[in-house]
């Protein structure tokens, strides 16, 4: 408990710092305003003199709010460690009882909450849209969606934060993060059928990058709300945010590690 | 200052851009789309046809990765042959399990083989009946149509996605006027198509109780199709046949016997079923 009592206050020190570096910078002013107008433009958009068509407008809607959510958790976390270097901040930082764990644990925090309450904007209006359309308000389907989302956030926001120590550059990293974080969205979870189609010693590596690779398909509950399908198990839900958890450590344990070991002048 | 300059240099591109562009010989013929996309709005729309496929089927859908058997969307099929059983096991591509990651991963998108309307919601779960989920899922065939719209607008050279959405604006969703509106942007788009014609004729019959208009139609697709390529004619069999059956039927209810007499003879030599064609042949002389 004491620890926890003496971790906490620089964490939560370096986090509001990073939350509040959020609200001046443009990036998700700007994406959240792309976001609605392409909403509210295709909303408007009249087909066969059917009002009550939303699913397209939920599927591009989404869409949007992903890539902006990943974009923002991406830069914004790739940027932070870097700039300290750059503004020589991390010196007087580290001067402090602060330790370079206490700097990337609140570096992290920091930029989780921010996307979580981009997000939660982002969802906001999803909702609001979707339920203006539909005449349904189905919060459970966002609850989980939400949830879902903002723990990928974290994973993608600890793997951001990894690459800033590995990589030189913060544009690297992006680009980076980036590719990896969609290769994984979009290739993961078809690696074991790649996987049969193999013979060995393909057939076990591949499946070996299958098992390691941090699933973050099982984040993407979009189907399931644009389709109005039941609801996730809540017990597989929770399992699924435990299993973020667990990959969120493992980085950002790595990042401790490669941080502690690294010169920083 | 600044602003004024770049108004003037903006002035200046444009004195110069405009005779230019009215000089310039390229083709200017398309629209926007076609200019910026080529032929490649083909696989767009094609992309675009099979989404309103993957909606009809609630989400459920292969991907690239998943083994699917070829052939017609289920959504067209619908609209012509095909039985239940052949459908419910060509859908079936997920298969069981194959190790944990999967079976945990099949949470979190469609895995369950519905199409629209056959949603269950939280009370249909524990073997509720309720008329609130039954006004809810009516007409949701309607999701369907953006898809259509869109792929209509990438590539109208397309006969099937017009009378595809066509089928459902007027069978499922009650929406005539818009259906024929719809199947004559497609007959400008493809002049004397005789599957559009075909699905006007029917609309004309059906809904309209047009029968002068709907034989006309139905004429005139028979026609095109008598004077379209032998490798389409064998391959639209299926549309042959449903032509000369609706035609006949449209003669032998107006009690022109001798004409239906006749289109049902040319049915028999295409027809599979040929015993039944004879016996309403007997049945009419």
């Amino acid at each position: 408990m004491s620890t926890a009592q003496s971790i906490y206050p620089p964490v939560q020190a370096i986090a509001a710092v990073v939350i509040r570096e959020l609200y001046r910078r443009k990036d998700f002013y700007v994406l959240f305003v792309l976001t609605a107008l392409i909403t509210l433009v295709l909303g408007s958009v009249n087909f066969f003199s059917e009002e009550k068509v939303v699913r397209y407008l939920k599927e591009i809607c989404l869409f949007l709010i992903w890539v902006s959510s990943i974009v923002i958790a991406i830069t914004t976390a790739a940027r932070q460690i870097p700039a300290e270097r750059e503004n020589r901040t991390l010196f007087p930082l580290l001067a402090k009882p602060v330790t370079r764990n206490h700097v990337v644990l609140g570096k992290f925090l920091g930029c989780w909450y921010a996307s979580g309450l981009c997000l939660f904007v982002f969802y906001l209006f999803f909702a609001v849209i979707s339920g203006a359309r539909e005449h349904a308000w189905p919060i459970a389907h966002y609850f989980q969606g939400f949830m879902l989302h903002w723990f990928l956030l974290g994973v993608v926001t600890a793997l951001a934060l990894l690459g800033s120590i590995v990589f030189a550059a913060p544009s690297s990293n992006n680009t980076i993060t980036l590719v990896v974080v969609t290769g994984i969205l979009l290739l993961a979870g078809h690696l074991n059928k790649m996987a049969l189609n193999l013979s060995e010693p393909m057939h076990t590596l591949v499946y070996a990058i299958y098992y390691a690779l941090p699933h973050l398909e099982f984040f993407d509950m979009r189907e399931l709300i644009i389709h109005s399908r039941p609801t996730v198990p809540w017990l597989i839900w929770l399992a699924a945010l435990l299993y973020a958890t667990v990959y969120a450590a493992i980085f950002l344990s790595a990042t401790c590690f490669l941080f502690r070991k690294k010169a920083i002048n | 200052m600044r602003a004024i300059l770049l108004l003037v240099i903006a002035f200046c591109l444009t004195t110069w851009l405009e005779p230019w562009f009215q000089r310039w010989k390229g083709d200017r013929s398309g629209d926007v789309i076609t200019v910026a996309l080529g032929d490649s709005r083909k696989l767009f729309a094609r992309h675009f046809y099979v989404k309103a496929d993957a909606y009809f089927h609630n989400g459920y859908y292969p991907t690239i990765y998943d083994v699917k058997a070829g052939g017609e969307l289920h959504m067209a099929a619908a609209a012509g042959s095909g039985t239940h059983e052949d459908h419910v096991k060509e859908m079936d591509f997920l298969g069981q399990p194959k190790d944990w990651i999967d079976w945990f991963g099949r949470h979190f998108y469609p895995s369950e083989h519905t199409h629209l309307g056959e949603e269950e919601c939280e009370h249909c779960k524990h073997g509720d009946d309720h008329a609130e989920h039954a006004e809810q899922t009516e007409g949701l065939e309607r999701e369907m149509l953006p898809w259509f719209k869109l792929a209509a607008t990438l590539d109208p050279e397309q006969p099937e996605t017009y009378v595809v959405a066509s089928f459902w604006l007027s069978r499922k969703l009650g929406k005539i006027n818009e259906a024929e509106q719809f199947l004559r942007e497609g007959l400008r788009a493809n002049p004397g198509n005789f599957e559009i014609l075909f699905e006007l004729g029917r609309i004309a019959n059906e809904h309209r109780k047009d029968t002068t208009r709907a034989r006309n139609l139905w004429v005139l697709a028979l026609e095109n199709f008598h004077k379209a390529d032998q490798s389409v004619q064998d391959s639209e069999l299926l549309l042959h046949c449903g032509l000369l059956s609706s035609l006949a039927k449209l003669e032998q209810e107006q009690d022109n016997k001798a004409e239906a007499i006749r289109y049902f003879t040319e049915l028999k030599k295409y027809s599979p079923f040929k015993d039944q064609v004879q016996a309403w042949i007997d049945y009419l002389k």
